[in-house]
């Protein structure tokens, strides 16, 4: 054979691949594993203890698809609640809620079964709650249920030296009675988001299967050994399941990454369509886009936006987009009290050109300027293609106590430059500044957004000189933990559909944010105790307005953005529809089915 | 020949001190709040980092971190490998055997076209085959593995949705979990046929063709190249002439007389290239979502978990060592002068 016929031969393989290719596309596709709803996303959960886990993907796996709440949000709706586990939603009119607003009582249903067959019983609802509470690993979820029922004053179960505090067990068995077939849960102090947090995180399980596996057996005597385990294993819960729900776990196989949950047979609603729903991590876009183009994938988890118009036009996916989300993230932190030691990133910590003092941010024409520097639409637009709603304040929108007039600092160069002449008394504008301005690593609307910082500042004086950094992960939680970090960007999103869970980390002088920033307001801390105590959603509302006219003027935060969400799917899946307070819909899958 | 082998055995313990003795070190260089990162995957987490900066003891100085490993090691516990969410130890016995079998279906191809391609460019050299061999393997090995992984999932799953990612697909894992297959090796296609399920071992086969012909095409290259120049070197002695002079055919002068003496450099570098594979192969593992030790051990690293990563490397150190050792015997099979020595 001579050369030019094996290239002819090469050529024509090659041709022949490609036409096959056209070929497998232009085929239609019939619904593949039609009792099966394949979800594939980055990220593999950490544990499936519901004491345990407080990521996203934990939780949105097993919380509510293996698991069930008293009561849970009413399909949309993250106000409103229906009866799950209890047989009534709580209220002051029907009784549920005492007269002043400190003890909620719920009757349990009757006739559920825990997957494995036994019957739910009042006191399987006060032991799951204790388990939450007292388990209390570090970095864990227990502090959503400790903190609201025994007092805000209570974090945690340990004291500062990391020791079990003595009566913790007393005081959360004292405030969780059970009474025949009800559960009376007593607050130290009235919180009225309870409720939303109780939708979340009253994940109800079998105390007989935990005690049966070697978990804990609800006792004082036990709880030292129970409590804040060092591996994730030793929660009986890991890699089990012991719930209502309309799912159980049937396998995680941690070799792969795959968790695949089947329909729960004894559950007490009609059972689920879906026979299994199966959660795959892939770690790369492309595969999971290549999956969901061949119907291997129904649903794509964590897709970010740059990444939409890839699986924009794929016959046979839908695109759900503008969805509602309680995301207040990313917003453009100032830190006011700089930790200047070793610290590269206030260069020389004078105001003499070549950095900044580490109380630079304090001043705040320094913050207003920058607040007036930032064209924030140009930067939703350019970072988010367009989807989403300038931010205000701490609270994102669809939450009660978000401000649709709240006033913010309108893109203006003049006030920029008047600012900043104001500034250290004139000096930051005639000596200028240098500094670094940082964000993880790897997350392009952030990166996008230090950018944008840094040319406007450069091009109002060239004297201003910002540079960014990109930080991984986990360099930067490490920095900012110890206020290193002058000028940064980090996000939050809801624990619980309320605006307390926003307004603490971004403004009260504990709140993981603001003590960070070193920012620190007695009024601020006096609105959101009071707004957290009130009862009457008009008159919280009203609490959290003055709040963000306080984040409007101090402005130790810029906000950006309340983001919408999309989420893609194969046409295919049906039952679909979107709570703001879930990412993707799935975390809740019992009305979903598959079909043409 | 037999203490030749303890010796080297002997040094494993040596090599693993040292491997972990290098991790610990370095990773001193973070500080705790750095590490603990591993444990905070969302900024909802940040009020409680003191208190898992304690738990884990990560403000506690370097030796006594070690310390603790090794007391940890001493009751054959590796410690827990938070992105494997298993023990370490486990960890290892479960990433292994893919890739152990994900090496072997590229291993055997690339010798056997290594050896083939690089002695027909060595035999006919300047002719056809040793121009297009040429080509085809800088070519091949010019782009990086991962261009090549996208390209290969992209037509052969994207387009011909013939060869997927993954372990296996759906029906075919249910059935690999279910009590009615026996995982004897964990070797899966291995096991699929002791199983007597070919529906298994083709399933299997068909996850596995993805990632191996990308490391195929890329790894051979190298190969192909080496027993070229080495066959050349070889054809060029004095005894080739001698068996070309009695007038022996020229395959028996090929493949007895002159391929065997240019093998040992290509068995160097086979070794080397199969315990680099065993180590792991990331980035093929990552794209075609294959479930290996590589992929693993890269997480761990980037996430600084470090049970993780200090057991991924003492595993793979051990590994090297091994695969060197099994060089050297091999040696000494091919060229009788060495097992003299």
């Amino acid at each position: 054979m001579n050369f030019h016929r094996r290239l002819l031969m090469l050529l024509v393989f090659t041709l022949v691949v490609a036409l096959a290719g056209f070929n497998g596309v232009a085929q239609g596709q019939a619904v593949k594993n039609p009792d099966t709803l394949i979800v594939q996303s980055f990220g593999d959960p950490e544990s499936l203890d519901p004491a345990w886990e407080y990521d996203t993907t934990s939780s949105a796996i097993g919380t509510w698809n293996i698991y069930e709440t008293l009561v849970f949000f009413s399909g949309a709706r993250t106000d409103l609640y229906e009866p799950m586990l209890a047989t009534a939603v709580p209220s002051v009119a029907n009784g549920g809620v005492s007269s002043d607003g400190k003890t909620y009582t719920f009757k349990i249903r009757q006739g559920v079964r825990f997957s494995d067959g036994t019957p739910l019983t009042a006191e399987d609802v006060k032991y799951s709650l204790m388990r939450i509470m007292l388990m209390d690993r570090d970095g864990g979820p227990s502090w959503l249920l400790l903190a609201p029922i025994l007092g805000f004053d209570t974090q945690t179960t340990r004291d500062d030296k990391g020791a079990l505090i003595p009566d913790i067990y007393d005081r959360t068995n004292r405030a969780i009675q059970v009474n025949g077939d009800t559960v009376a849960i007593t607050l130290k102090d009235p919180y009225s988001p309870f409720l939303s947090i109780l939708a979340t995180w009253s994940v109800v399980h079998s105390k007989k299967f935990v005690v049966a596996n070697g978990g804990w057996d609800g006792s004082k005597a036990t709880l030292a050994s129970f409590n804040n385990p060092a591996k994730p294993d030793v929660a009986t819960l890991f890699d089990k399941s012991a719930g209502t729900g309309p799912f159980k776990l049937e396998r995680w196989d941690r070799g792969t990454k795959t968790v695949t949950l089947a329909r729960n047979d004894n559950y007490w609603r009609a059972p689920a369509k879906l026979r299994r729903v199966i959660y795959q991590t892939v770690e790369e876009f492309g595969p999971r886009r290549l999956a969901l183009q061949n119907g291997d994938a129904d649903i794509l988890g964590g897709t970010d936006r740059s990444d939409q118009p890839a699986v924009t036009g794929i016959p046979g996916v839908r695109i759900v987009d503008d969805l509602a989300q309680l995301i207040n993230s990313p917003a453009l932190f100032m830190t006011m009290k700089i930790d200047p030691e070793g610290n590269s990133d206030v260069g020389s910590g004078k105001l003499d050109g070549n950095g900044i003092p580490p109380d630079f941010f304090s001043d705040i024409h320094v913050r207003r300027a920058f607040a007036y520097l930032l064209d924030r639409q140009a930067y939703i637009d350019q970072a988010f293609r367009g989807k989403g709603r300038l931010g205000n304040g701490p609270i994102p929108f669809g939450l009660l106590g978000y401000a649709p007039r709240g006033k913010w600092y309108e893109p203006s160069k003049d006030k920029a430059v008047a600012e900043f002449k104001e500034a250290w008394g004139g000096q930051v504008w005639d000596k200028g500044f240098k500094f670094t301005l940082s964000f993880n690593s790897g997350n392009i609307g952030r990166q996008t957004g230090a950018q944008m910082v840094k040319e406007a500042a450069e091009a109002l004086n060239p004297k201003f000189k910002i540079d960014t950094r990109g930080i991984t992960w986990s360099t930067y939680l490490g920095l900012y933990t110890k206020s290193k970090l002058p000028m940064f960007f980090i996000g939050w999103g809801a624990d619980y559909p309320d605006p307390d869970n926003f307004v603490v980390p971004f403004m009260h002088s504990t709140g993981s944010f603001a003590k960070a920033q070193g920012y620190k307001n007695p009024e601020a801390d006096r609105l959101i105790e009071q707004a957290a105590r009130e009862t009457d959603p008009k008159k919280r509302e009203q609490l959290y307005f003055r709040l963000q006219e306080l984040a409007y003027q101090d402005v130790p935060t810029i906000y950006l953005i309340y983001r919408a969400g999309f989420v893609v799917m194969r046409s295919w899946v049906k039952g679909w529809y979107h709570n703001p307070m879930f990412n993707e819909g799935w975390e809740y899958a019992y009305r979903f089915s598959k079909g043409q | 020949m037999g203490t030749y082998v303890a010796r080297r055995l002997l040094l494993l313990p040596l090599v693993a001190f040292g491997v972990t003795v290098l991790i610990f070190a370095l990773l001193q260089f973070l500080s705790p709040a750095q590490r603990a990162a591993l444990f905070v995957t969302n900024p909802n987490q940040l009020a409680q980092i003191d208190g898992i900066i304690r738990k884990y003891g990560l403000d506690k100085p370097a030796h006594v971190q070690y310390w603790i490993w090794l007391k940890e090691l001493a009751r054959g516990d590796l410690g827990w490998s938070q992105t494997a969410r298993m023990p370490t130890s486990a960890a290892i016995g479960t990433f292994f055997p893919a890739t152990l079998e994900l090496t072997i279906y590229i291993f055997i191809p690339v010798v056997l076209i290594g050896l083939w391609l690089g002695t027909k460019a060595a035999v006919h050299k300047d002719r056809f085959v040793d121009h297009f061999s040429r080509f085809v393997a800088i070519s091949l090995r010019g782009l990086p593995s991962f261009v090549w992984g996208l390209v290969v999932l992209m037509v052969f799953y994207g387009w011909l949705a013939w060869f997927p990612p993954g372990r296996l697909s759906l029906e075919a894992d249910l059935y690999v979990k279910s009590p009615a297959f026996r995982p004897y090796t964990h070797l899966l296609t291995l096991d699929a046929l002791l199983n007597g399920q070919v529906w298994v071992f083709l399933d299997a086969l068909r996850h596995i063709v993805g990632p191996a012909m990308t490391l195929v095409l890329v790894e051979m290259a190298l190969l192909v190249r080496v027993t070229r120049s080495s066959m050349l070197e070889v054809l060029r002695q004095d005894y080739v002439r001698t068996a070309r002079a009695k007038g022996l055919a020229e395959p028996v002068v090929i493949n007895r007389h002159a391929r065997r003496n240019a093998l040992i450099p290509v068995v160097t570098l086979s070794s080397l290239l199969f315990v680099g594979l065993l180590g792991g192969v990331v980035l093929a593992e990552t794209i075609f979502n294959y479930p290996g030790i590589g992929k693993w051990g890269a997480e761990a690293a980037v996430q600084l978990d470090i049970p993780g990563v200090t057991g991924f490397g003492m595993f793979v150190a051990m590994l090297t060592v091994l695969g060197n050792l099994a060089a050297d015997i091999l040696y000494a099979s091919i060229d009788p002068r060495i097992r003299l020595q």
